[in-house]
Order: C-alpha cells, then structure tokens, then sequence
C-alpha cells in the first residue's frame, strides 16, 4: 500500500507538472490584463512536439540526441524522492539530499553539452550563463539542505520531512526560516524563472534556458519541455515538503490521503499564486546582477548551517 | 490557557527569528521605501512582544507603551517618511556602499557576534538569549546601515533600527522603562524624524542630491 502511494505521487508530479506551468501562465495572463492560453496548453504542446520531426544539426553528434533523454531521466529519478501526499517517498531510503542536488546538476550539465553539441552561437552563450548561475547556485542549495538535515539528524529528504512534521508548527526555528529563505532564491535561479531568468522570452540578451534550447526539435524538445515543468513542480513540492509539511498523512489510507491531497492542492495554489504575483511585480536582473542575488542564498544558508549549532 | 494561547505563547517565543529575518532583509534591500516597510514590520513584531509581556506580568502600562509604539513607530514614523521620500522626487535606491550579498554577509556576521556577545550575560540578566541576541543585532546592523548607505534618509532608517534595538534590549532584561521615559523616548525619537526629514530636504535643495559621501566641505 506504501508502495503504491509512492507510486502515485510519483505519477502525480511527473503528470500533473505541465499543469502547474499552464496555471501559473494563465495567472500571469490575468494580471497583466491578458486573456492567456488554456491552462492544458502545455500538454497540447508536448503532445504537437511528440508527433513533430526531430531534426539534428548536420555538425551535432550522438550527445545531441542523448541529452534531453539524460535531462528527462535525471528529472524523473529526482521526482521519486520528494515526498507529496505522505511523510515518505519512493526513493526516499536508497539516497540523500547530496544525490538529489547532483541529479539536478547531472541533467544540467548534459543541457548544456547538448546546446553546445548544436553548434549555434546562441547554444554556447545560454550554456556558459547556465554554467555560472548553477555554479553560483550549487553552494547555497546544498548548505541550506544541510541545515535542515542537520537538525533533522538525518540525510534522507523523507527522514527530515517525517521529523519537521514531528515539531510544534509555532515553533518557528531560525535554521528553517533561514533555510526557507536561501532555498526560496535558489530555486528560483534553478528553475529559470524571473528575476534570474524569463521562461518566456525568446529575445537573444537575456535568455540563459531558452537559449539551450533553440536548436533542439520535435520529440527532444517535448522531453526538455516537459522535464523543465516536472522540475519546476519537484522544486515547490520539495520547498513545501520540507517547511511546510503539515497536512500530509500520516497513514496509508483512503481518507488521510484525500485530506493530504487537498490540503497540497492548496498549498500548492498558494505558491503558484505568489510566483505569478512576484513574475509580475519584479524587472529580471541584469545578468551581472545575479551573482549578488545568489551571494544574498548563500549568506542566509551559511548563517542557518552556523545557527543549527547555535540553537541547540 | 487554550489551544490560542499556546499558540501564541510559543511564536512569540521564537519571534526573535522574525526580527533577524528584518535585519537580513533591510540589509538586502535595494529601495529605501522597502527599507522602510521592513521597519514598519520590525516595529509591529515588537510590539506584539511588549502586548505578550505585559499580559504576563499583568501591567496596563504595558499596554499603553504598545499603544504607543503601535501608532509612533508602526503608522506614523513610516508613513511620515513614505511621504518624504515621495516629496524628494530622488533616486529611490538606498545606494550603498556595499552589494546586497556583502551587507547580508555582514549582517550574518553581526548577528553571531551578538550572539557570542550575549552568551555571558544571559544567565545573569535572565531571559531569552535568542531575544537578546537580536535586541544586540538590531543595535549593531543600525550601525551598520548609518556607516554604509549613502543616501542621507538611510541614516535615519539605520538610527530607528538601532533605536529598536536599545527599546528591545530593556524589555527583555528589564520588562520595559518605566512609562514617562518610553514616553519621553518615543516622542523625542518623532521630533527627532520629523527634524531629520528637515534637514533631508535641506540638503537636496542646497547640494541637489542626497548623498552624504559626498559631503566633505562646509559651505556659508
């Protein structure tokens, strides 16, 4: 029964993710007085890019192809370890925080080969600007993880979820606010989104993920597509899982688990309402201006490493 | 005691995290009216903290000095200079001389220090060194934010902080002034705002900018 649940909400973020991209589309269409497309839009356009040819730069090799599989698999592996309607996940035992930082980075680093293998100039600029946002990024993801494991007293993600659920939820501590906080930035630059990058601008300055993405086509495209929006939803489920998991159940059965996934359609509600909110409301930064923004994660995630020795 | 005021009980146990949240925000942000905003907040977390301590001990001077500090330092003060920066039609930016990451990296560094600062006297004084900790921080990041932003409404921000930081100090060791010197403090703390916003205006009609880096000579 465990096992299904896991399954599940596996199933659930891989399927439900193009979903949530549309959601938050269409919120941001209503904002700016824009009508915006259907909230299924994103899986029309997966489906369309499905049926497409997948064409190949004459002067690209086999890392080409290989790439957009890579960033799928690693995306898919990493939804199997964050916890969505019950205190465990499916890959919740076998690895650590330090894995799920690394398969993110793993599928990264084959996005860029792969805009780099496709030989336009465009592919080798998006690439670099996403060498150095994730290079800057890698730091403050892993130390804020790391505060939260080292208050939990342990390295799995199910294990901190299962103890944060343990605490008083007026207790606030100062490594989680903290680590909120720096993980908040962080994944914002890790999935693209405003002020890092625009997932909607198609103008060569500023585009770092759409610029990998230029020359890839038909199903390739569908599978990038598709991973970015499974990525975008594992990162607010793994934010939500971690600080905010109150609501999950407890046991396996029929009715915790109709609780827990409506209290998590909520909460996810609400993230997408403030993303949507803060995409409207913020200018992207200049290019030379993230570093800083990435500086701000790493200080407030050095400060809740040095805090979980404070606090005891 | 019910299941509210448990509740209540413990977040304001622990709201010392909210205010080093404050600081790390105020010296991450770019704009002085978010600056602004922040203290705005900062002060409404203090006064909750003065309302819980006086329904503890029972004290209705208590709940006047909240009333006080609810009206002067979350309402009036803020919006007192909202309106200046308005009036002023200035470059909005705080202009530091320090980037965003190297003030939060500074302001980190504050607040340990306060804390190791604390440690020795939190068995003598009493009380929470978490709230004792950030009573020192918030002195130590007005300091802070005086020397290191430019534009001349910064050094009020940053003396408010610091003032928050003194007021909170004396209410966690001492459970608050006596009442005729909170207000005696509170208001000499809006003269001293509404002279400071004075002088701001000043400055910008005699040099045509706010930035006291550049105020080295004295001109008749």
């Amino acid at each position: 029964m465990t096992l299904m649940t896991n399954v599940l909400q596996v199933l659930l973020l891989i399927l439900l993710a193009p979903l949530v991209r549309g959601v938050i589309s269409r919120i941001k269409a209503r904002i700016q007085n824009r009508r915006g497309a259907s909230v299924w839009r994103p899986y029309t356009d997966v489906l369309k890019l499905f049926r497409k040819q997948d064409l190949v730069p004459a002067s690209a090799s086999f890392v080409f192809r290989l790439a957009p599989m890579v960033v799928f698999t690693t995306t898919l592996v990493v939804a199997a370890f964050v916890p969505l309607l019950h205190g465990s996940a499916l890959l919740g035992v076998t690895g650590d925080f330090v894995l799920l930082v690394y398969l993110l980075a793993l599928g990264r680093f084959f996005l860029m080969l792969g805009a780099m293998d496709g030989g336009s100039s465009f592919g080798g600029m998006g690439a670099s600007r996403e060498a150095l946002v994730s290079t800057l990024a890698e730091a403050p993801f892993l130390l804020a993880l790391m505060s939260v494991a080292i208050a939990a007293h342990t390295a799995s993600i199910a294990g901190m979820v299962q103890w944060t659920m343990g605490q008083n939820f007026f207790q606030f501590s100062a490594v989680h606010a903290l680590a909120f906080a720096a993980l908040v930035l962080v994944a914002i630059a890790e999935t693209g989104r405003i002020p890092v990058d625009n997932p909607t601008t198609h103008l060569e300055l500023t585009m770092i993920h759409e610029a990998m993405v230029l020359e890839y086509s038909g199903p390739s495209l569908a599978l990038i597509e598709w991973a970015s929006a499974i990525k975008l939803t594992v990162v607010m489920a793994l934010l939500i899982a971690l600080f905010v998991p109150w609501g999950m159940a407890s046991s396996v059965s029929a009715l915790a688990l109709g609780v827990a996934s409506l209290v998590m359609l909520l909460k996810i509600a609400a993230l997408v309402l403030a993303l949507a909110l803060v995409e409207c409301s913020v200018a992207k930064l200049r290019m030379y201006l993230v570093p800083d923004f990435l500086g701000v994660a790493s200080a407030l995630a050095i400060l809740a490493v040095v805090f979980t020795a404070l606090m005891r | 005691m019910g299941l509210f005021e448990t509740a209540a009980a413990k977040a304001l146990a622990s709201s010392g995290v909210f205010l080093f949240m404050t600081v790390l925000l105020i010296a991450a942000a770019k704009r002085i009216s978010t600056c602004i905003a922040l203290f705005s907040v900062q002060s409404l977390i203090i006064t909750a903290q003065i309302i819980a301590v006086s329904r503890m001990h029972h004290s209705t001077e208590g709940f006047v000095i909240a009333g006080l500090v609810l009206s002067v330092k979350v309402i009036a003060i803020p919006y007192v200079l909202y309106r200046i920066v308005e009036e002023l039609k200035a470059p909005r930016d705080v202009s530091s001389s320090t980037s965003s990451s190297q003030s939060v990296f500074i302001a980190a560094g504050l607040i340990l220090l306060s804390f190791f600062a604390v440690r020795p006297y939190v068995g003598v004084l009493g009380g929470d060194q978490a709230m004792l900790a950030a009573a020192v921080a918030l002195v130590l990041t007005g300091g802070f934010l005086m020397v290191s932003r430019k534009k001349a409404l910064m050094q009020v921000v940053g003396l408010l902080v610091l003032d928050n930081g003194i007021f909170l100090a004396a209410l966690t060791t001492t459970f608050g002034m006596p009442l005729v010197i909170e207000i005696g403090i509170v208001f000499d703390l809006l003269m001293g705002v509404f002279l400071m916003g004075l002088f701001v205006f000043r400055i910008r009609d005699t040099f045509d900018h706010l930035d006291v880096s550049k105020l080295r000579r004295l001109r008749g």
